[in-house]
């Protein structure tokens, strides 16, 4: 298990979403193909949509702009 | 021959001096408890709970009504309202605690999340993973199913079945019986609430709520100052009934401190104080100087949550003395259960007939199984119609 897949883990356990927001964010950054970029960066966006997080519209523009959430 | 429980309600209707009660079956059959649930508390507009139990934006109860998971909630922009507590992707409940909405509900199943105005807002991975929309969910007719509500008296009134006249037509009687009380209610906060659970039927509470005839007996208390002869009935045929006082008196302090008045009341309001049982569920007291109203919540056709929410005229009322307050009318209510209690063991009885009401004192209480009477029989007829 990678160190991110073990801090998202242990955030999941914690009910963490602040911090699920940005992990979800570097898994994102991470990923390999833009569809696993495009999965996690949704995880990012509905956790920070939760807790009214300050990234949450800046996610969603990302989302949008890569054709993945409603314009 | 639908082949489904009835009753027959017939004797209800009669001129008190003839009528009988309910049958037992209103009281103890599961079947004829869902058919009136759905005929009285369903159809008319219900207490579900008060505006003081979400105090902030954001703020989401969950509570059960006779069985529906609903979601009290006040949204960001102040206003309360009430949705079904289900998500509309696979129906699972939204909302499992009393919490802070900090910003979207977020579904725990599939994580669909609602703004606190019900709008759906994100449908993740719908469209497959990392996809979050679908031409076939249509977010806009997708948001939480809103449950008509309005607010009078600091309680969430609810119309499950969104049939019911406007609220203000429907309860024009009672909201101009008290017109004079139509001023800021203030919560007394934590010291000013409690609840009692009882072992009986929800309409019992309302029986023994609306009638005066048992208070020499079961609050002895009162006596000393508020005899029988000093009440008078509430009758309001097919809408609420209750019982009045002409001889209130504050309760003061060894200081002889009282709670402030409501404004721009009558004289005759400093020793009169009234006690309205609003058909269906709410029972509502008013008195010059506090009010309350204790939400009675059907928890099983054996089982009622009361829930009792007590005002001021001030939002700074002397705390002690609330607290003094609170606890006499607990004390007075909880002589109430064994009442309550009581008459719901009593319709185990095989053969009952739903008993007599006096034709002087137990006005109220026969208006009340009037009231119920046509509405379930209304519902019946639309039924059959409908077969």
């Amino acid at each position: 298990m990678s160190d991110l897949e073990s801090r998202l883990l242990d955030a999941h356990m914690q009910s963490d979403k602040r911090s699920l927001v940005s992990l979800y964010v570097e898994a994102s950054q991470q990923a390999s193909t833009p569809d696993a970029a495009g999965f996690f960066l949704t995880q990012a966006y509905v956790y920070a949509l939760e807790t009214a997080h300050e990234n949450c519209s800046v996610l969603n523009d990302r989302l949008v702009a890569m054709g993945r959430n409603p314009d | 021959m639908s082949g489904k429980p009835t009753t027959d309600l017939s004797c209800v209707h009669r001129p008190i001096e003839q009528a009988n009660g309910l049958p037992n079956a209103h009281y103890t059959d599961p079947s004829i408890f869902a058919e009136e649930s759905r005929a009285v508390l369903f159809n008319e507009w219900a207490g579900l709970g008060v505006t003081a139990e979400v105090p902030e934006p954001g703020d989401a109860l969950p509570v059960e009504f006779a069985g529906i998971p609903l979601l009290m909630l006040r949204g960001r922009d102040g206003t309360i309202r009430v949705f079904q507590n289900i998500c509309r992707h696979r129906g699972m409940i939204l909302v499992d605690a009393p919490r802070k909405i900090e910003g979207a509900i977020r579904c725990p199943y599939h994580s669909w999340c609602y703004a606190t105005d019900g709008r759906l807002v994100s449908t993740p991975h719908v469209g497959g993973p990392g996809f979050n929309t679908h031409d076939g969910i249509d977010r806009g007719t997708l948001g939480l199913v809103e449950v008509r509500s309005h607010i009078w008296r600091d309680v969430v009134w609810i119309n499950i079945s969104g049939q019911a006249a406007a609220f203000e037509d429907a309860m024009a009687p009672v909201i101009a019986r008290w017109a004079e009380f139509d001023a800021p209610l203030y919560h007394g906060g934590d010291d000013s609430r409690f609840e009692l659970k009882v072992r009986c039927n929800w309409k019992l509470a309302v029986e023994n709520y609306c009638e005066s005839y048992h208070l020499p007996w079961v609050h002895p208390g009162l006596n000393s100052y508020s005899r029988l002869e000093d009440h008078y009935h509430i009758e309001a045929p097919q809408h609420h009934s209750g019982q009045g006082t002409r001889v209130y008196r504050q309760l003061q302090d060894e200081a002889g401190r009282v709670f402030p008045d409501f404004p721009g009341l009558d004289p005759k309001w400093d020793t009169a104080a009234e006690y309205v049982s609003v058909f269906p569920n709410v029972l509502l007291g008013v008195h010059r100087d506090h009010a309350f109203a204790i939400l009675l919540m059907p928890q099983a056709t054996n089982e009622t949550l009361e829930k009792v929410h007590i005002y001021y005229a001030s939002p700074d009322s002397d705390a002690s003395l609330r607290v003094r307050n609170t606890a006499q009318w607990k004390d007075v209510f909880v002589e109430d259960v064994f009442v309550v209690e009581g008459m719901q063991r009593g319709r185990a009885a095989p053969g009952f007939d739903g008993g007599r009401f006096s034709p002087a004192m137990d006005g109220p209480t026969h208006l009340f199984h009037d009231w119920v009477a046509a509405r379930v029989e209304n519902f019946r007829t639309r039924a059959k119609a409908a077969e």
